[in-house]
């Protein structure tokens, strides 16, 4: 395995026995040996993927598919049918929150016993006790008996000791419905800084956004395969694209159950509908409406591609309409090279009603005084269903780019002032050129 | 090995697991803590009456000849029947959480180790009250013999508490084994009460040198016999790896069935 690597899976296939009529008594493996029929369910077929050290990547797919299996075996709860899976460093998951916590025991022996069930030594608990105690707020209640604690407050606990563990690896399920809407935040910000200290993360979970905000890579899995890994934004339309042909297939079908009834022969669907710009994928939708044209306009109202920072922007874009569609939203994104998203958001996002789209038209936005700094920037454009389902979801329609006299890095402009008290030196004769530019030991810049 | 080095990278996971059970037995119970003895105690009367007074004694100082073997019976027993059950009931845990799954049959037999040499305070309380007296030389053999039984304990437990996940049956089904080893154990008679010929296949029993190992040094205050020690000793390390080898097969299965 190369030294960057942090998890390796190769090849791996996994099966379980699904029995109809399962029975483990003695009585029934012996008397009713025939009737405990049961079948040998392909879960994975033939899974391979690595991941870097320092990486996260999201697992997706619908239920069944066989994603939290791949966490099970990550974990080392079940093993392969066949394959290799070779992980290294401590792997903490938080699959599980609170094992082996006791009711009678305070808070703090509970966290001492779950910290424990990690693998960690008792001196290495000693050490993370004040960071445990500290980020579940509990400090109060630490030494009360855990049955005393409301169900919020043992998740928090627990939620606690298993971020704290400190693992090279973090294997998550489905996490973040932890505590109120504040703790879940923390929790968030504490994911990311875990990330941005170099540990493995993997999630297993159904909310696509969560995985945009921490992964770097998603990992579609379907039907026991790989059917696509990328970068989220490329994955998740594509996946969400999935799910709502899959959807209206269901539709379709019960729709045709309830026409049979009448006997009337279902109108076939245009086929240019479902038409996608494939080759390069970077449009997916149904296509029921496509957005045809697209401009960014200057304050005085004249198409340009380039803009000084901090100045208002107007984006417009015309749409056509195929195919009526209901509780459509539609989005903008802005992206700096190598993918990073500097900012996106849709109508749904700002609270406006979700619009029936049923003839050609146009929508606008103005941008106000857009803090880009200087580079090279690509807009997504979107319409979208209510729930996600992509009508057309075009990536990288255009390119933008801004210039500025602020030198500063990063993505977007921070207004700030700064301000020095009289012990740095070099304050004196600052203020004195401050005050030939009419200033008062302050910058300001906007 | 690797399996060992894991167990003893997971020791905290052990102490901690071992302190939450004898911590959390008793609590909520008005005597707590003083069960332990009072169990052992309680266990002796009803012995000592039904088989000393009721059906005559056969020993001198029938209370401590039996005292002194049930002792350890009731931790060898323990241990088998708790354990068989002892990771079906962590169910949740072993389905989701990774960790050594030995260490739950380990934690398990490691507390009834605790309770027996906790039972021991009590049976030397007697052996002082009753100036029975000790003999020092032979009560160095006495950590041995505890070392063996506890390899004989943890290696039945280990093969047990796996087959349980599988079979549910051992569970109930061991009820009724181990009452039955018992009696066929020397825990309330001698082996002096075994026909020549039949010693030979009682000694087969692993409990029974062992049992006896505990008599001769508390009871007849004598340096065990050598072979009855070698006996229990090999007896010891062939179960215990017997259980390990077994427990290994079987652990890769267990979330699948649980």
């Amino acid at each position: 395995m190369r030294d960057d690597v942090s998890i390796e899976v190769k090849n791996v296939s996994k099966s379980f026995r699904v029995f109809v009529d399962r029975g483990n008594t003695l009585k029934e493996r012996v008397l009713f040996s025939k009737r405990r029929k049961y079948e040998h369910r392909q879960v994975l077929k033939d899974i391979s993927f690595t991941v870097r050290r320092g990486e996260a990547i999201g697992l997706i797919g619908h239920n069944g598919c066989g994603k939290s299996t791949t966490l099970k075996l990550l974990t080392k709860i079940i093993y392969p049918d066949s394959g290799s899976i070779q992980i290294k460093g401590r792997v903490s998951s938080l699959i599980e929150l609170g094992a082996g916590f006791h009711p009678d025991m305070s808070g703090r022996e509970n966290i001492y016993i779950n910290a424990a069930i990690f693998g960690l030594t008792r001196k290495e608990i000693d050490e993370r006790l004040e960071d445990i105690i500290a980020f579940s707020e509990l400090e109060d209640f630490i030494d009360n008996p855990v049955r005393t604690y409301s169900s919020g407050m043992y998740m928090r606990l627990a939620f606690s000791v298993a971020i704290n563990v400190d693992a090279e690896v973090l294997l998550i399920d489905e996490i973040l419905a932890v505590g109120d809407a504040n703790f879940q935040i923390k929790c968030f910000n504490k994911l990311k800084e875990i990330k941005a200290s170099g540990t493995t993360i993997v999630i297993v979970s159904h909310s696509l956004a969560q995985i945009e905000q921490i992964c770097e890579r998603s990992i579609w899995i379907h039907e026991g395969l790989v059917r696509m890994e990328g970068k989220p934004w490329e994955v998740h339309p594509a996946y969400l694209d999935y799910m709502g042909k899959k959807r209206q297939a269901i539709a379709e079908k019960d729709a045709m159950r309830a026409a049979a009834g009448r006997d009337k022969p279902r109108q076939k669907g245009d086929p240019s509908l479902q038409q996608v710009d494939e080759e390069n994928l970077k449009r997916w939708g149904n296509g029921k409406a496509r957005i045809v044209d697209a401009w960014l306009l200057n304050e005085e109202g004249k198409p340009q591609k380039l803009f000084e920072t901090g100045k208002d922007i107007l984006l417009r874009m015309k749409y056509q309409v195929k195919e009526p569609v209901e509780d459509a939203v539609f989005g903008i994104g802005f992206f700096q090279e190598h993918g990073v998203r500097c900012y996106g958001t849709n109508t749904r996002l700002d609270g406006l009603a979700d619009f029936t789209l049923t003839k050609d038209g146009a929508v606008e936005v103005l941008l106000k005084e857009v803090p880009l700094l200087p580079g090279l920037y690509t807009v997504d454009l979107t319409i979208e269903l209510a729930d996600g389902i992509p009508v057309d979801y075009y990536r990288e329609v255009m390119k933008i780019e801004f210039f500025s006299q602020d030198r500063a890095i990063g993505i977007a402009q921070i207004k700030h002032k700064w301000r020095l008290d009289e012990n740095v030196e070099g304050y004196e004769a600052r203020k004195g050129e401050d005050a030939a530019s009419g200033k008062d030991g302050q910058d300001e810049r906007v | 090995m690797t399996m060992l080095r894991e167990i003893y990278q997971y020791r905290e996971m052990v102490f901690s697991l071992i302190k939450r059970d004898l911590r959390g037995r008793y609590k909520g119970s008005a005597l707590g803590f003083l069960w332990t003895f009072l169990n052992p105690l309680f266990q002796l009367l009803v012995y000592s009456f039904v088989f000393g007074t009721v059906m005559g004694a056969a020993y001198p100082k029938y209370y401590l000849y039996l005292f002194v073997a049930l002792i350890p019976w009731l931790f060898f027993s323990t241990s088998l029947v708790g354990g068989a059950g002892c990771i079906y009931a962590q169910k949740d845990m072993v389905n989701k959480i990774y960790f050594p799954r030995e260490v739950l049959p380990l934690v398990h037999v490691t507390c009834q180790l605790i309770n027996m040499l906790l039972s021991f305070v009590v049976l030397f309380a007697v052996i002082v009250v009753t100036r029975h007296g000790v003999n020092f030389l032979a009560l160095c053999y006495l950590p041995i013999i505890m070392l063996v039984e506890y390899m004989l304990a943890l290696g039945f437990t280990l093969i047990v508490s796996a087959v349980t996940v599988f079979l549910r049956d051992v569970q109930y089904v061991l009820n009724i084994v181990v009452m039955a080893w018992q009696f066929l154990s020397p825990v309330m008679y001698g082996l002096d009460r075994i026909p020549q010929r039949l010693q030979g296949i009682f000694l087969w029993n692993p409990m029974a040198p062992v049992l006896l190992a505990y008599r001769d040094i508390l009871y007849e205050k004598k340096i065990p016999d050598l072979s009855t020690l070698t006996m229990a000793c090999v007896m010891g390390i062939v179960l215990l790896a017997v259980g390990l080898v077994v427990f290994e097969k079987l652990k890769k299965h267990f979330s699948e069935e649980l």
